[in-house]
């Protein structure tokens, strides 16, 4: 709480759009954010940055402030002192850019008879493209196809959304969110609820994605062993930051236990945490 | 029925509110807005009663009051950290209560309030029905330009927030339609059956198809028939005009039922006849699994 910045600063636009500097672009760049909730302190002194092409993983157990942290980033949620700069904007200036942020939902709680079909979910993502009082021209159709096709769920166009299995429902998600110009995907625990085979599937899926579309990715997850085979960088926060670095560097602290309140056993694909205090 | 113009004056502020409230009901549904929806329609005796007391035209203060009701309903239960059908309930009965004890004090209870309870629209004079029109033109007009914004709001609202959706601005003006919607058919079936108006189109469409494009069809196509049917029938047999299109939309609904692809009651019945007569079939080879299943004893 002692470097706490008195007020939030504004963002050095051209450290996104000037080219010259000849480094990686930053497209996200938190510096010094606290987080308060109902006068409850939820986030604090928070700082990384995510660059143009980077896969982010974000770990921390559960009730750690990792969803608040993507709120944040997408200015759903107002930081109570800090920087956060988003390609270059305050989350708040972002109406113009939405179209280049692509963001899956930890859990959707949508009736299971709502008449909605795969292709009609898949079209919400393009809404920010489409416009006001606008309707979906040949285009935006055929990006949704695409993006359906994309994520392996071609066929399924038809299906009621309700209909499909935990696996298939969060790939639609994530074809929603890619169906705009993604550029920064945004991911919140996309993989909890799945089984050992669909959450595999479901990061190469993402891989794929990525080397493809050059999308630069955050993914949230409380599963530090879905994160370690694919993230270029890990953050583990738990209120704060306790750890930033390259995958190996993070797995291998004495911190990240410390974080998690648990001793980690990493055998190489195993990944079997055993809690010493109760749940993390 | 049509050689009256009554009938006819009836038959257009019918049309008219069967049409705005088939189509917010889909929203109803989808939302599930029905409480809010009845917890608004019953609020209106506190606002229809101020208008009586004070001797201004009840409508007038109903949708005033309504709209406020409708705000307080998404105010307390976004910022006020009470459950939606908590602040409803107390919204409602607070507002009936205050009805009750205005038109008490004011000596009002009258013929005219019976007519703002059941509804009596053979009594709709072509001024209300320009009134009607207005507030069907600013519902639907609502509805149609914010289309994309209500479906993506009510299937998933923090992704929509993130979307640029503006929510608060959808929920609240969702809200204030319904409220304007259920004022205007006070008119037709009265304060006490009007969330039928608002709830029975779409969960019949609901039944019929898993299309939202689809069920918006069947849902006006309900409120449609219904108001044709039930003042048709209402005409016939002198029966209140606002409860026969009540019952009629009701026996609508239980016929999306009886045929609804989701249940498929209808199907089984017919599978079963056909199960009871002898199979024509002999000597074709058993469907596949069938000899698996043991026979009942």
């Amino acid at each position: 709480m002692s470097n706490r910045p008195s007020k939030m600063h504004s963002c050095k636009v051209g450290e996104y759009f000037d080219a010259t500097s000849g480094g990686p672009r930053t497209l996200i760049d938190l510096e010094h954010v606290f987080v308060e909730l109902d006068g409850h302190p939820v986030l604090q002194d928070i700082s990384f940055t995510l660059n143009d092409h980077m896969f982010l993983g974000v770990i921390g157990p559960n009730g750690a402030g990792k969803t608040t942290l993507l709120r944040v980033i997408l200015g759903l949620v107002k930081p109570a002192s800090g920087t956060v700069c988003v390609m270059g904007m305050q989350p708040a200036e972002l109406k113009s850019e939405l179209h280049h942020i692509g963001y899956v939902p930890q859990s959707v709680f949508f009736d299971p008879i709502f008449p909605v079909n795969v292709y009609d979910v898949v079209m919400m993502g393009r809404i920010c493209c489409i416009g006001r009082f606008r309707f979906a021209k040949k285009a935006d159709k055929q990006r949704v196809m695409d993006s359906i096709r994309m994520v392996g769920l071609q066929g399924l166009e038809k299906r009621l959304i309700g209909e499909l299995s935990g696996g298939q429902q969060k790939r639609v998600f994530l074809a929603r969110a890619l169906c705009r110009e993604t550029r920064i995907l945004l991911l919140d625990e996309p993989t909890s609820g799945l089984d050992m085979p669909a959450q595999r599937q479901f990061m190469e899926l993402l891989t794929d994605l990525k080397e493809r579309l050059g999308l630069s990715i955050v993914f949230v997850s409380h599963d530090v062993n879905v994160l370690a085979q694919h993230a270029d960088e890990m953050v583990c926060i738990n209120r704060s930051m306790h750890l930033h670095g390259k995958p190996g560097e993070v797995v291998g602290s004495d911190r990240l236990q410390e974080a998690y309140r648990c001793e980690f056993d990493f055998l190489v694909g195993a990944g079997d945490h055993h809690t010493t205090e109760g749940g993390g | 029925m049509l050689s009256f113009g009554f009938g006819q004056t009836a038959l257009v502020g019918g049309l008219l509110i069967a049409i705005t409230c088939s189509l917010m009901s889909f929203f109803i549904i989808v939302r599930r807005l029905a409480f809010a929806g009845m917890g608004i329609s019953h609020a209106a005796f506190g606002g229809v009663s101020i208008g009586i007391a004070a001797g201004v035209n009840p409508i007038v203060t109903a949708g005033a009051f309504c709209v406020l009701v409708a705000g307080g309903i998404g105010w307390f239960s976004r910022k006020g950290k009470l459950h939606e059908d908590t602040i409803i309930g107390i919204l409602f009965s607070a507002s009936m209560a205050m009805g009750v004890v205005l038109l008490a004090v004011a000596k009002a209870y009258n013929q005219d309030l019976l007519s703002y309870l059941f509804g009596s629209i053979l009594a709709v004079s072509w001024t209300d029905v320009v009134i009607l029109a207005v507030m069907a033109i600013l519902a639907i007009g609502f509805m149609v330009l914010f289309f994309k914004e209500l479906l993506f709001f009510s299937f998933d609202e923090e992704t929509a927030m993130a979307s640029g959706v503006p929510v608060k601005f959808v929920y609240y003006g969702l809200l204030v339609t319904i409220a304007l919607t259920i004022v205007v058919s006070i008119k037709l079936v009265g304060i006490i059956l009007v969330s039928a108006l608002i709830v029975i189109p779409g969960a019949t469409g609901l039944q019929l198809s898993r299309n939202y494009r689809s069920v918006l069809v069947y849902s006006m196509a309900t409120g449609i028939l219904s108001v044709l049917i039930g003042l048709q029938l209402s005409f016939s047999f002198n029966v209140a005009s606002g409860a026969t299109v009540v019952l009629v939309m009701f026996a609508l609904f239980v016929i999306a039922v009886a045929v609804s692809p989701r249940r498929s009651y209808m199907q089984r019945v017919f599978r079963g006849k056909a199960a009871a007569e002898p199979a024509p079939q002999e000597g074709l080879p058993p469907a596949p699994g069938s000899a698996e299943i043991p026979a009942d004893d």
